[in-house]
């Protein structure tokens, strides 16, 4: 099972990600409420895969991911994004976030997009 | 999904939000290029667009995203664009705020304004100010979307606050019921300590330990009480924003400043002060600052300031709203005194003008004299001074005209532990705040002057009413010794002098709230049990009388 850090500045959605993602047999290693914060936490962690919101205070998400990426360019991220959000999306794609899932999250879809970058990062 | 833990998370957090943004679109109203406000009305908007969406509020989704998008605009644009542009985004702002609180109350957020939601998504329009409106340079005005667009990208948001230390949120009734836990250790050890003197033989070692138990449980009340605390921040929060409103009805422009708003006040005093000063403020925009013309004509500035300054004084909070206004026509307060009967139109001429302005706060008033569509609701001043003073506090005015008017509300700090003078009527022993005795004579029964069924004594070369303790609370007295001792307080600003059969000191207690059984009873504050484990009621000097 994998080691997922979170990263969202709204507790409540990242209590929302910790709900589905422990149902399913992962491990929140840890949480981060502003871009900085989660590079910090993942070069303490290392954790298997992040969940990235892409608006947070401090550091954008995207540029979270471009400070991950420049330690760790196998890092597995993915963002978390809401409507109307395709652009940026589209920036922390290419940036190397390994896919995204969408805002509100639905469990399952959550849960499947993590375990298709998990397999794919394997 | 736990449905009413994301509810309550969501109700605390865009709570939060919403006070965040108002505070930063007042930011933008000085300032409306202040990056970093319109970063934060961005980020908050789209956080609570998420959770809302999460939960199924789609009437709170869509009027935050279009928030979330018109903020994307104004920045795009370089700040907020001059006109209704930030009205709308204050009124954005509302809905939301509307909306939450519906789910607070009823589960539901109710319908989204259409129309607002509309003008939200309607494009930026480019709107010269009328009168400037020349054929010539029109060109060259309005600014077309793209335009001055920065380099595609989202502009990475920059916030250097200081990282708050973490949190824990607890309910407040679980704190109540922490706190009157604490009450009753506070008690027990009375108790403890009153069987314990009672003790013949002197046990040192459980007179030591008792000693060291009450240090600590002194500094568990002390820990405790801060629990109850907030900061006046929450209160005075939104108070810019009435101003602002009022202000805009009102035709008359105006700056809040907010100071001291740091400091801490019990939780259930704060709650009751948030009408009163909503009252004063909205008193002091409305009644106090001239039209930008009239200001302009007398050499002031032509937006009016209003200052609400919070100071701490010993045992109690001061709070006072300065504004810079006409200040009170006090021969028109005159003038309505004697028609309505509060002083005899003898005497009116006589009061100093610091008299005269303390009558506003008499009922019938203050209330009257400009039924205006916003300062005419709810609370008048007389029900300022008796929210203040049923909180063990008081309110004071000064005026000057021409000048302006300040309005001080003076609240204890906390209403949980008090000193209090107990006084013994015949069995009974009752309580009655420090605070509220001016100072203890001992008269002769005999200088105790009857007119009817009224008592009077002459004290300071001033008549003073008698009210006899015994029978306001029913409670048949001895017969009246020699002596008579007089409690001298004062009631809606007149002195009165409680005549009590003994004076039994003084003493700090817990107070506790009555039970549900004698809510009804009003002359009863509260409820503490001393040392010997005796009931005592904590009597509230206002409706004694």
């Amino acid at each position: 099972m994998a080691r997922v850090l979170v990263a969202d500045d709204a507790s409540f959605m990242r209590q929302m990600i910790r709900e589905i993602v422990e149902a399913e047999g992962h491990e929140v290693v840890g949480e981060a409420s502003d871009g900085d914060e989660a590079v910090e936490e993942w070069k303490r962690l290392h954790p298997d895969v992040v969940t990235m919101d892409i608006v947070m205070p401090r550091r954008s998400g995207i540029d979270a991911v471009k400070g991950i990426m420049e330690i760790d360019a196998t890092a597995c991220i993915v963002m978390c994004s809401a409507l109307g959000q395709e652009t940026l999306v589209q920036e922390a794609l290419q940036a190397g976030a390994r896919d995204f899932i969408v805002k509100p999250f639905k469990p399952d879809s959550v849960i499947a997009t993590l375990a298709k970058v998990l397999e794919k990062a394997e | 999904m736990d449905l009413a833990k994301y509810r309550t998370i969501f109700l605390e957090e865009s709570t939060e939000h919403v006070a965040e943004i108002s505070r930063a679109l007042l930011d933008l109203e000085k300032d409306p290029a202040d990056a970093e406000a319109i970063d934060l009305v961005f980020r908050m908007a789209h956080s609570i667009k998420g959770m809302a969406a999460s939960l199924g509020y789609d009437a709170i989704t869509v009027v935050a995203h279009r928030l979330e998008d018109r903020m994307q605009l104004v920045r795009e644009g370089g700040g907020v664009a001059p006109g209704g542009e930030l009205s709308l985004l204050f009124r954005g702002l509302s809905a939301i705020e509307e909306m939450v609180e519906a789910v607070r109350e009823t589960g539901e957020p109710g319908a989204a304004d259409a129309a607002l939601v509309a003008e939200l998504a309607s494009g930026r329009e480019a709107e010269p100010a009328p009168g400037r409106a020349d054929p010539g340079q029109a060109e060259k005005k309005s600014p077309e979307p793209g335009d001055a667009a920065p380099a595609s990208g989202p502009a990475a948001p920059v916030l250097e606050a200081p990282r708050p230390p973490p949190t824990v949120r607890v309910n407040t009734s679980t704190l109540d019921r922490f706190l009157s836990t604490v009450g009753e250790v506070i008690l027990n050890t009375n108790q403890v300590r009153t069987v314990s003197q009672a003790e013949t033989s002197q046990n040192t070692g459980l007179s030591e330990g008792l000693d060291r138990m009450e240090r600590v449980v002194g500094e568990l009340q002390r820990r405790a009480l801060e629990l109850r605390t907030t900061p006046l921040l929450r209160i005075l929060e939104p108070l810019p924003r009435a101003a602002r409103d009022v202000a805009q009805h009102a035709g008359v422009r105006v700056e809040v400043a907010l100071r001291g708003a740091e400091l801490e006040l019990d939780r259930s005093i704060l709650d009751r002060l948030s009408d009163p000063l909503v009252h004063l403020l909205r008193n002091a925009v409305d009644h106090g600052i001239e039209p930008p013309e009239a200001r302009a004509a007398q050499g002031k500035p032509e937006v009016g300031r209003v200052v609400v300054e919070a100071r701490r004084e010993k045992d109690s909070i001061r709070i006072s709203i300065s504004d810079d206004g006409s200040g009170i026509d006090l021969e028109a307060v005159r003038r309505r005194a004697v028609e309505r009967g509060v002083v005899h139109p003898d005497l009116a001429a006589d009061l100093t003008p610091a008299q005269v302005a303390a009558l506003v706060f008499e009922p019938g008033i203050s209330t009257a004299e400009a039924i205006s569509e916003i300062s005419g609701r709810g609370v008048g001043m007389d029900a300022v001074r008796s929210t203040l003073e049923s909180l063990g506090g008081s309110v004071e005015i000064a005026t000057e005209q021409g000048r302006g008017t300040t309005t001080t509300l003076v609240v204890p700090i906390t209403a949980a532990v008090q000193r209090v003078l107990l006084l013994g009527v015949g069995a009974e022993t009752v309580a009655i705040p420090i605070s509220r005795v001016e100072r203890i004579e001992e008269c002769l029964t005999a200088s105790i002057e009857y007119s009817g069924a009224d008592a009077f004594v002459l004290l300071d070369e001033e008549l003073v009413p008698v009210l006899d303790l015994g029978a306001r609370i029913s409670q048949p007295s001895a017969e009246p010794g020699p002596l008579t001792h007089l409690v001298l307080t004062e009631v809606r600003g007149e002195r009165v002098a409680l005549s009590a059969e003994r004076v039994a000191g003084q003493q700090q207690i817990y107070v506790k709230p009555l039970p549900d059984l004698l809510r009804g009873a009003r002359a009863l504050s509260g409820l503490t049990i001393l040392g010997d484990g005796r009931p005592i009621f904590l009597l509230d000097p206002n409706q004694v009388a």
